[in-house]
């Protein structure tokens, strides 16, 4: 153990946009099914949904925010952005770990650093959920929260059900995203340890290299 | 022989009685009414300097409901008995209330103990012409939402002012009429017209018509190929088929209406449903009605019968009632998401248990090399 050392990677921003989008991403996930399956589900009233989800979808608009103006403010956004030269081999390097290697048990090929903490895969899957799939979201629910006010917009779009269904997709997605998000993070040295490192900042560096999977 | 004596007597008879008749005899032509009422500066001094105004726009009125159906002034003003040409109003200056209920019975007994009618306990009358206008009734089934509710509702009240309640009320107020929540126990149903994504307005039902190569009467021949009564999804599919060959690109308006049959005026505080889950669960009674609108020039409007199932499609995509008109495919396509996902993780959660054994010993090796 006298490799192991630690490792500050989730600055104090980026921890609590975490953690308010995660109880956020719940909330809104078990409103919204109330909210699209009504007839099946009875654990509110639909308007006392309605009501929460959206103050809800509100704060995690703001803790987007929070997240955009962190990382942009700071330019550590680029750690999110995949270097083309490198990104195809270490995608595929990733990927044979997952599929074959981590039962074979060997070492994760990404070392997590402070400047380098996503391995190829990551950087690939969290460009698009938080530049593309989330803000998406959060502008198709702006849009559902308010129709007569947006609706020059949502005509543009193509109409009331086209926005829904982009909404529910990605809602669809974000549900399925979560359970993978979960056990992923699941995969460190100990099954709590990127959970741990998600409050306090902290991750262990292992010198056999644990795997780090989850944090964003 | 004899029964062409007995058909001759009875025509004499009724032509004679119908001469003796004092109603026949002395029946009031709207024309003679006209006389005075045409006149638009014709109007009675009332109390308090305020003055009541007895012009009557005959151009309109002409077009009115009543007189297309050969109401007559005096069948409404049945006070007026005769007129007397002599003196300078030739009818009684002061005219009882017109009895509407006489001919609307069915409608006046379901106002009776509405909340517009108990208003008058109150100090207020609010007599039928307070909403439908005095000379000009006119055909309400082609009106939208925003028609009809301009019409009626809104002369009085301001919706925005309640509903604090309501989820996007003012969306509400565009797609659903007043009295679907508000007369509960009346039918409605949902309306659909075409919008042309091109001239960007609603598509007359005589151009829609015309596209199609059809009038009202054959509208149903041309499109429902399998003779049910009803247009199913793949017949509405034909038919946007056809208007895309002729160039008109366009989606299906809904709107949520009132059918208007006289318990529409049961109106009572407190009995509006403010159940959303009424309304917004796919199982909902209120979108079992679903017509599309074809309307005409005098205001009446032909109504198709379509599959509800329509209402879940995306040629209907400027109308949704969350969960209650949801795109179910969609609802799959979601379950395979999330199957997918869990899948994945239980997948490769048993390969890694089941690998276990397999890396100890691996472990074990390397263990052994490095000492």
């Amino acid at each position: 153990m006298e490799d192991d050392k630690l490792m500050y990677v989730h600055p104090g921003p980026v921890r609590v946009w975490h953690w308010v989008n995660a109880v956020g991403f719940i909330i809104l996930i078990i409103t919204g099914i109330q909210i699209r399956f009504a007839e099946m589900v009875d654990w509110f009233a639909l308007e006392e949904a309605i009501q929460l989800h959206n103050y809800v979808g509100f704060v995690v608009i703001a803790a987007y925010g929070l997240w955009v103006s962190y990382y942009f403010g700071t330019m550590k956004i680029k750690l999110y952005f995949p270097n083309p030269r490198t990104f195809v081999p270490n995608a595929i390097k990733q990927l044979k770990y997952y599929g074959a290697g981590i039962f074979r048990g060997e070492p994760n090929p990404h070392q997590m650093t402070p400047d380098n903490k996503f391995n190829a895969l990551q950087k690939n899957a969290y460009v698009g959920i938080m530049f593309v799939f989330l803000p998406a979201q959060m502008i198709t629910g702006l849009f559902l929260w308010r129709v007569k006010r947006f609706e020059n917009y949502i005509d543009l779009i193509g109409g009331i059900k086209i926005v829904s269904s982009i909404h529910v997709l990605l809602f669809f997605f974000f549900v399925a995203f979560l359970f993978v998000h979960i056990y992923l993070a699941t995969l460190g040295h100990t099954p709590w340890a990127h959970f741990k490192a998600m409050f306090t900042g902290y991750e262990e560096h292992h010198g056999h290299g644990a795997s780090e999977e989850s944090a964003f | 022989m004899k029964s062409k004596i007995c058909l001759a007597v009875g025509v004499f008879i009724a032509l004679i009685s119908s001469f003796l008749d004092p109603a026949v005899a002395f029946a009031i032509d709207n024309d003679e009414c006209m006389e005075c009422h045409s006149d638009d500066t014709l109007a009675r001094n009332e109390s308090e300097g305020m003055k009541e105004d007895l012009f009557l726009d005959y151009n309109k009125f002409k077009y009115s409901v009543h007189n297309v159906n050969g109401i007559t002034c005096v069948d409404c003003h049945a006070d007026i008995e005769e007129l007397n040409w002599d003196n300078e109003v030739p009818h009684p200056t002061s005219l009882a209330m017109v009895n509407c209920d006489g001919c609307h019975e069915e409608e006046g007994e379901a106002y009776l103990n509405s909340v517009h009618k108990k208003a008058g306990g109150k100090g207020i009358t609010i007599p039928c012409y307070a909403c439908h206008g005095y000379h000009f009734v006119t055909h309400l089934e082609a009106d939208s939402v925003f028609e009809r509710e301009n019409k009626f509702c809104l002369k009085c009240h301001n919706p925005d002012n309640f509903h604090e309640w309501l989820p996007q009320k003012d969306t509400h107020f565009a797609f659903v009429e007043c009295a679907v929540c508000h007369a509960p126990e009346s039918p409605r149903y949902i309306s659909l017209r075409f919008f042309d994504l091109v001239s960007k307005q609603f598509l007359k039902a005589k151009d829609l018509l015309a596209a199609l190569d059809a009038d009202y009467d054959t509208f149903m021949d041309k499109l429902d190929q399998d003779k049910d009564g009803v247009i199913s999804l793949p017949e509405l599919e034909d038919m946007i088929f056809l208007l895309r060959q002729k160039d008109i690109r366009g989606t299906f308006h809904g709107e949520l209406v009132m059918e208007l049959v006289p318990t529409v005026h049961h109106i009572n505080r407190g009995g509006a449903n403010r159940e959303c889950e009424q309304c917004h669960n796919p199982q909902s009674p209120f979108f079992e009605e679903v017509y599309i609108t074809l309307n005409k020039d005098d205001g009446t409007g032909q109504r198709q019968k379509v599959e509800r199932r329509v209402l879940e499609s995306y040629y209907v995509n400027h109308f949704y009632a969350i969960g209650g008109t949801r795109v179910r495919y969609l609802d799959k396509i979601g379950l395979v998401l999330i199957a997918g996902g869990i899948s994945v993780v239980i997948g490769h959660l048993l390969v890694r248990v089941a690998t276990i054994p397999a890396r100890r010993k691996r472990k074990e090796k390397k263990d052994e090399f490095s000492i």
